[in-house]
C-alpha cells in the first residue's frame, strides 16, 4: 500500500502543474491590466503611465507570460512563494495565519457534520418510512434550503443579541467556533445524512444480514455490521467535503468576520495578487489531492478486499 | 484488528489536538465584550487597518489619522498651525519656512525636529511616482534644515496650495525615523511610531487593531483612552453587533460608503442607545459623461444637458437616499473654496430636456420610443459600481426617467476597479464618480480633469479644452488670490455649460455613536475622525 500512496501522490505533480498553469492563463485573460488593477488595489490615488511602467518592471511583469510561469514554477520547487504584489508581505505571511483559521473551522465543522450525518442516516435508516424518518428528511430540506449567509444572520440575531450567549462574530474563543460551525454543519450534514441511510437501507436486504440474523445476533450487533459496509460509500464523501468547504467558506466567513482563506483570496483576486491567487490554488488544489487518498487508505483500512485492489 | 485500534485512535487524537488548538484562549479578553466602560469605543470597519505606513495608500486612512499628524491643518476658518507653531512665505512664493513646536516627541521617543521633517518628506519624494496625485511633490526641491526646529521647503515654482497638500492625512505627515527602512519609507517600515494622539498597540490581520491614548500627547492626552478597529466585513453582521454592544462606532469609511442601511441606522437611533450625527456636506456624487468619445451621443453638450435635467434629484434625495444626502446642482456645493460661483440653473424639467433634444435635431419618430438622428440612435450606457445598492437603484430610477425623453439608456454594474479602470482608458459612456472632498477640493478634482488615469477623457471632447486646462495650470501656480478666484470662476462655468459632470447628491459623513459620547466633530475630510476631541458625558 505504501507504494500505492507513493504512487498516487507522484501522479498528483503533473496534476498540479497543469492547474497552476490553467489558473496562471485565466488570471492573465482578463481585459484589465494586472498592473494598474495592482496599484488601484494599493490605494494609489492618481496612476501614471510612467508609474506602471516602473511598477511592471520592479514586479517582473515585463517579462512575457510563459517565462513569468516558469519562474514561479522554479520558485515554488524551492519553497519560495513570493512576495504579495499589493503589501510587498512574503505570500505564506499572508495566506499561513488565513490557511490556519480556516482549516481549524474546517476540521471541526466536518467532525460535526461526519457525526450528524452517521447519526441520523442509521436512525432514519433504522425507522425508514416513519414519522422520525420522515420528519428528519423534511426538516433537513428544509434547511438545507436556506441560503447560509441568512440563516447564519438568523443564528446571530438569536443566539448573541436575543438570548446573549455567544460573540456575534470574529475569533475570539471556543465560543466563536458554534455558530459559524453550526451553520456550515446544517448545509452539508443535511445532505450528507441521506448517502449514509439510503447506502444503510440498500445494504439491509443483503444476504450477510439476513445470515447475521439467523446466527442469532443481536439487532446492534447486525446494525454495526451494515453501518460499517454502509460507510465506505460515506467515507469518501466526507474526505472530499473537506477540501470543499476549505475552498468554500467565502460567505460565512464573510458574515462572521472570520480572518480566513475565503475572504484574502476573494480580495487577492479583486486586486489581480497574481502570487496569493497561485498560491491559494495550489493550497487548494494539494488539499483535494491529499484528502482523495486519505479516503482511499481509510476504506482499505476498513474493507481488506479494496487493500488487494490497491 | 491492532492496527486499525490505533488508527481510530491516531485519528481521534488528531481531532482533539486540533480542537484544543481552536480556542487560544489568552486574546479572548483583547476585545472586551463589555466595553461599557466609559473610555473605549470600538469601530466596526469593512477592512483591515492595513499597511500603516503614512507614505504610501494602502493603509486605513481614519486609522493612520489617529497616529500621524502634518505640519498645518485644515480647517473650517483655513489653514491652522499643527506640528509647525507658525510659517512665512517668501515673495516669491517658492520659499516655505516652518517654525516646529518643540514639545513634539514621537511615540518612540525620538524628538520631533527640523531633520524628522527632512528625513520624512525627501522619503515620500524618493517615491514619486506614486505620489503624482498630490501635485505638491512634483514642484518640492529641496528641504533644508535652518536650525534644530526650524525648517525650509523650497520649491521649483509658486504653488498656492502648498499648505492645503501638506495638511492631508498622506503623505506628508510624520513617521519617526527610526521606523524607516534602508533609510526611506517606500519599501516598508519597521514600525508606526507616528507622532498623533493615539498609538497602535495591537494589530491582529483581518480582525481588529487596538490603539491607546498617547499620554505624552502635546495636545493633552485624549479622553477616550483606547480604540479599536474591529474588521466586520457583512453589514448585518455590524448591526447586530452595534446592538449587542460588541461594537459601538461606525462611520462612514474611505470610499464614501455606509456599511449600515438607512434602515439599520434609524433602528439604532429609535432604541435608544445610539445617536447619528452628520457632517456637512463633504463632496458631491456625480454621473461624469465621456466628451471625447466622438461616435457616442455623449459627446453632444445637448445630449448631456437634456440628461442633467430629466433627473429628479429631490426624489433620488428623498426615496432612494432617504434624506442621507442633499441635493446637488453643481459639480461643487458652494462650501467648497473658490466654487460659491454663479451657474446656469438646471432644474428636473422634462418638457425641457425634450426641446433640447428636438432643437439639436434628435427626433422621435412615430411610434419608436427611441429618438434617432441622421439614422442613430440615441442610445448611450451608464457604469455603476456593483456593490452599492444605491447606486444601482439611482442608476435603475435614472434608466426610467431618460427613457421618457427617448434616451435609450443600458446600465451595467462593475467592480470598482474595473469602473476606474473605464475611466482610465476611456471606455465607457456614462459613469457614477464623486469628487474629492472638502479638504481636497476643488483643486484636486479639477486638478484630475487634465490627467488621463482621472477625467480626462470626460473634459478633452468639448469645445474649448485647450481653453479649460491652461486655465487650470494657471491657477494652480497663480499667487494672486483674486485671479485665482477668477480662474476657478471660469473652469467652473466651463465644465458647467458643457455639463460633462452631471451632478446627483452631496455625500457627508455619517456616524452612529454612543448616546453618550459628546464632542463628536469632523474634520475638512471625509477620510478621518477627530477621535481625540471625543469624550463620554
Amino acid at each position: 500500500m505504501g507504494s500505492y500512496i507513493i504512487k498516487r501522490l507522484f501522479i498528483s505533480i503533473p496534476l498540479l502543474l497543469v492547474i497552476s498553469f490553467l489558473t496562471f492563463i485565466l488570471i492573465n485573460l482578463s481585459p484589465l491590466d494586472p498592473v494598474e488593477v495592482v496599484l488601484q488595489a494599493q490605494g494609489v490615488p492618481t496612476i501614471t503611465d510612467e508609474l506602471i511602467a516602473q511598477t511592471k518592471d520592479e514586479l517582473g511583469m515585463d517579462k512575457p507570460f510563459i517565462i513569468r510561469y516558469f519562474d514561479w514554477v522554479i520558485a515554488c520547487l524551492q519553497l519560495d512563494f513570493g512576495v504579495s504584489y499589493v503589501t510587498g508581505k512574503p505570500v505564506w505571511s499572508l495566506i499561513g495565519p488565513a490557511f490556519l483559521n480556516t482549516l481549524k473551522l474546517t476540521l471541526v465543522s466536518s467532525v460535526v457534520i461526519i457525526v450528524l450525518s452517521i447519526l441520523l442516516g442509521v436512525i432514519c435508516a433504522m425507522k425508514e418510512g416513519e414519522i422520525m424518518d420522515k420528519s428528519v428528511r423534511g426538516f433537513s430540506f428544509f434547511l438545507t434550503a436556506m441560503p447560509s449567509y441568512w440563516m447564519a444572520t438568523l443564528m446571530i440575531w438569536y443566539f448573541s443579541v436575543k438570548v446573549d450567549l455567544l460573540p456575534t462574530s470574529g475569533m475570539e474563543s471556543y465560543k466563536s467556533y458554534i455558530l459559524p460551525v453550526i451553520v456550515i454543519a446544517i448545509s452539508y450534514a443535511g445532505i450528507y445524512f441521506r448517502v449514509v441511510r439510503s447506502s444503510m437501507l440498500s445494504n439491509l436486504n443483503e444476504d450477510y444480514v439476513l445470515y447475521g440474523r439467523a446466527c442469532g445476533l443481536t439487532e446492534r450487533k447486525v446494525t454495526m455490521h451494515i453501518l460499517r459496509n454502509s460507510l465506505q460509500v460515506a467515507i469518501s464523501i466526507f474526505c472530499m467535503a473537506i477540501p470543499i468547504i476549505l475552498g468554500s467558506t467565502v460567505v460565512i466567513e464573510n458574515v462572521f468576520a472570520w480572518p480566513g482563506l475565503g475572504s484574502l483570496s476573494v480580495r487577492a483576486i479583486l486586486g489581480r495578487d497574481f502570487p496569493i491567487i497561485q498560491a491559494y490554488v495550489l493550497i487548494l488544489a494539494v488539499a483535494f489531492v491529499l484528502f482523495n487518498t486519505i479516503s482511499d487508505i481509510i476504506n482499505a483500512v476498513m474493507n481488506p478486499k479494496l487493500r488487494n485492489e490497491i | 484488528m491492532k492496527k486499525r485500534k490505533m488508527f481510530v485512535f491516531l485519528t481521534m487524537l488528531m481531532y482533539l489536538f486540533v480542537l484544543v488548538g481552536c480556542s487560544d484562549g489568552n486574546d479572548a479578553k483583547t476585545v472586551s465584550t463589555n466595553n461599557k466602560k466609559k473610555t473605549e469605543l470600538v469601530y466596526a470597519s469593512a477592512k483591515d487597518i492595513n499597511d500603516m505606513n503614512p507614505h504610501l495608500y494602502g493603509g486605513s486612512m481614519p486609522a493612520q489619522g489617529m497616529v500621524y499628524e502634518s505640519l498645518v491643518e485644515n480647517t473650517e476658518d483655513g489653514i491652522k498651525p499643527l506640528l509647525a507653531e507658525s510659517w512665512e512665505i517668501s515673495k516669491d512664493g517658492k520659499v516655505y519656512t516652518f517654525h516646529l513646536r518643540e514639545d513634539v516627541k514621537f511615540h518612540d521617543g525620538e524628538p520631533f525636529n527640523a531633520e524628522a521633517v527632512k528625513k520624512n518628506i525627501e522619503a515620500v519624494q524618493n517615491n514619486a511616482e506614486k505620489h503624482s496625485w498630490i501635485k505638491l511633490s512634483t514642484k518640492i526641491e529641496s528641504v533644508n534644515i535652518v536650525d534644530a526646529y526650524t525648517v525650509e521647503l523650497v520649491l521649483s515654482e509658486a504653488y498656492y496650495p502648498t499648505l492645503v497638500e501638506l495638511s492631508m492625512t498622506r503623505p506628508y505627515v510624520f513617521l519617526s525615523p527610526k521606523d524607516f527602512k534602508n533609510g526611506g519609507t517606500k519599501d516598508g517600515v519597521n514600525g508606526f511610531n507616528g507622532t498623533g494622539p493615539y498609538i497602535l498597540t495591537k494589530h491582529k490581520t483581518d480582525e481588529y487593531a487596538t490603539f491607546k491614548a498617547n499620554e505624552n500627547y502635546w495636545g493633552g492626552s485624549p479622553e477616550i483612552k483606547k480604540i479599536t478597529s474591529k474588521v466586520l466585513p457583512a453589514g448585518e453582521t455590524t448591526f447586530l453587533a452595534l446592538q449587542k454592544g460588541e461594537v459601538n462606532f461606525v462611520f462612514t469609511d474611505d470610499r464614501g460608503a455606509d456599511s449600515l442601511d438607512v434602515e439599520a441606522m434609524n433602528q439604532l437611533v429609535d432604541s435608544g442607545d445610539y445617536q447619528l450625527v452628520r457632517s456637512e456636506p463633504m463632496n458631491t456624487k456625480m454621473i461624469v459623461a465621456n466628451s471625447s468619445k466622438s461616435d457616442n451621443p455623449v459627446s453632444e453638450t445637448a445630449v448631456r444637458e437634456a440628461i442633467w435635467h430629466s433627473i429628479d434629484r429631490e426624489t433620488i434625495s428623498k426615496d432612494i437616499l432617504n434624506g442621507t444626502e442633499t441635493v446637488a446642482n453643481t459639480l461643487f456645493s458652494p462650501n467648497v473654496n473658490y466654487a460659491d460661483v454663479d451657474l446656469k440653473k438646471r432644474g428636473y424639467d422634462l418638457e425641457e430636456a425634450k426641446e433640447i433634444l428636438e432643437e439639436s435635431g434628435w427626433a422621435a419618430k412615430d411610434g419608436s420610443d427611441v429618438r434617432t438622428k441622421d439614422g442613430k440612435k440615441l442610445a448611450m450606457k451608464l457604469y455603476y459600481d456593483s456593490n452599492s445598492s444605491s447606486q444601482k437603484t439611482q442608476a435603475e430610477f435614472i434608466q426610467a426617467s431618460v427613457k421618457e425623453i427617448g434616451i435609450q439608456l443600458e446600465i451595467i454594474g462593475e467592480e470598482s476597479t474595473s469602473i476606474a479602470n473605464r475611466r482610465s482608458t476611456g471606455d465607457y459612456d456614462l459613469l457614477f464618480n464623486q469628487t474629492w472632498g472638502l479638504a481636497y477640493d476643488p483643486q484636486s478634482t479639477i486638478s484630475a480633469f487634465t490627467s488621463e488615469a482621472s477625467y480626462l477623457h470626460t473634459t478633452s471632447g468639448i469645445a474649448n479644452s485647450d481653453e479649460l486646462y491652461k486655465k487650470i495650470d494657471e491657477v494652480m501656480v497663480s499667487p494672486d488670490e483674486k485671479t485665482r478666484k477668477s480662474l476657478y470662476a471660469d473652469i467652473l462655468t466651463i465644465v458647467h455649460d458643457e455639463a460633462v459632470f452631471i451632478p446627483i447628491s452631496n455625500g457627508s459623513v455619517t456616524v452612529v455613536a454612543p448616546k453618550n459620547l459628546k464632542g463628536i466633530s469632523f474634520k475638512q475630510t471625509q477620510f478621518e475622525l477627530p477621535f481625540e476631541l471625543m469624550n463620554f458625558e
